[in-house]
């Protein structure tokens, strides 16, 4: 089996969290702060619901390219689209909370989002495995 | 008759508030356990589904399996919010995924049918491929669209 899905997570994973991460101490060092901002502070607002709905977004544009039938396609397109609303949701209600006044749980926030956004890689994961396999199994 | 006193009084434990993120950690890590078993057996693995599809067993094994994990989860969520289950979710999670499993089993078997009518090669490998891919996004849609809807149906609870 290829470990085609591997890189592809790998790259998300690389451009939605570490470069980030890497550009805030980046600017830090180059600004000479004391800043040394951890993952956890830098996405603190639920930024990370918002990378596992650009995941989201990813997955389904590969499997409306894929070859499974149209039923598979639609019910994992609905799926992966509730979930990863679901996880951009967590962002959404952060911003409308700090923007209003309401009380907001930033270890809740943070808790939420991560928790989220893993639920996301996770099935973004087998989603994408699933796909590698069912494209060799149709260039057969 | 009087009242009891306040301190003799049980504490009324509030019933239980669902959030998405308590069931994302266990949907994750059996997401996971799903990818590495299609990954390190994925002969045997695919082949051990297809046989109990083909058998009849693998909707009532789907439908058993995510009963007990949406009970497992919400008593696990009650258990460390310290509140109190309410039946009405629970019988919402009793319900609803043999429900989600037994309406996706009608849409497997649809698939399955459209795919062997169809004249393509290697036809065998393609539907074992469509069973694997309906059983694994079976699923998850029965663990994780139950909490969904609690978590919905709980924005019209009046806030006390």
């Amino acid at each position: 089996m290829s470990i085609k899905w591997l890189l592809w997570i790998g790259l998300y994973l690389v451009m939605g969290v570490l470069v980030p991460w890497a550009t805030a101490l980046s600017w830090a060092h180059q600004h000479g702060t004391e800043l040394r901002p951890r993952p956890r502070q830098l996405f603190q607002r639920g930024e990370l619901g918002l990378v596992g709905l650009v995941v989201v977004i990813s997955v389904i544009w590969n499997l409306l390219q894929s070859q499974f039938m149209p039923q598979t396609i639609a019910m994992a397109a609905v799926l992966l689209a509730m979930i990863g609303t679901m996880s951009g949701d967590v962002w959404i209600e952060t911003y409308c909370r700090q923007s209003t006044g309401t009380s907001c749980n930033d270890e809740r926030t943070w808790r939420d989002s991560r928790n989220l956004a893993f639920l996301v890689f996770s099935m973004a994961i087998v989603v994408e495995i699933l796909l590698d396999r069912f494209a060799k199994v149709a260039a057969l | 008759m009087s009242a009891p006193a306040p301190a003799l009084a049980k504490p009324q434990r509030p019933a239980v508030i669902v959030r998405l993120a308590d069931v994302g950690v266990i949907l994750a890590s059996l997401s996971l356990i799903f990818g590495l078993l299609v990954v390190f057996f994925p002969v045997s693995f695919p082949r051990i589904i297809v046989i109990s599809w083909q058998r009849g067993y693998l909707v009532l094994v789907m439908m058993a399996l995510t009963l007990v994990l949406d009970t497992f989860l919400y008593l696990r969520i009650s258990y460390l919010r310290s509140s109190k289950p309410t039946v009405l979710v629970a019988a919402c999670l009793g319900s609803l995924p043999i429900i989600i499993v037994g309406g996706l089993s009608f849409l497997l078997e649809s698939t399955v049918t459209q795919t062997l009518s169809l004249d393509l090669p290697n036809l065998q490998a393609r539907v074992n491929e469509e069973i694997l891919a309906h059983t694994y996004l079976g699923l998850v849609s029965a663990v994780f669209l139950p909490f969904l809807v609690i978590r919905l149906l709980q924005q019209f609870k009046p806030k006390s």
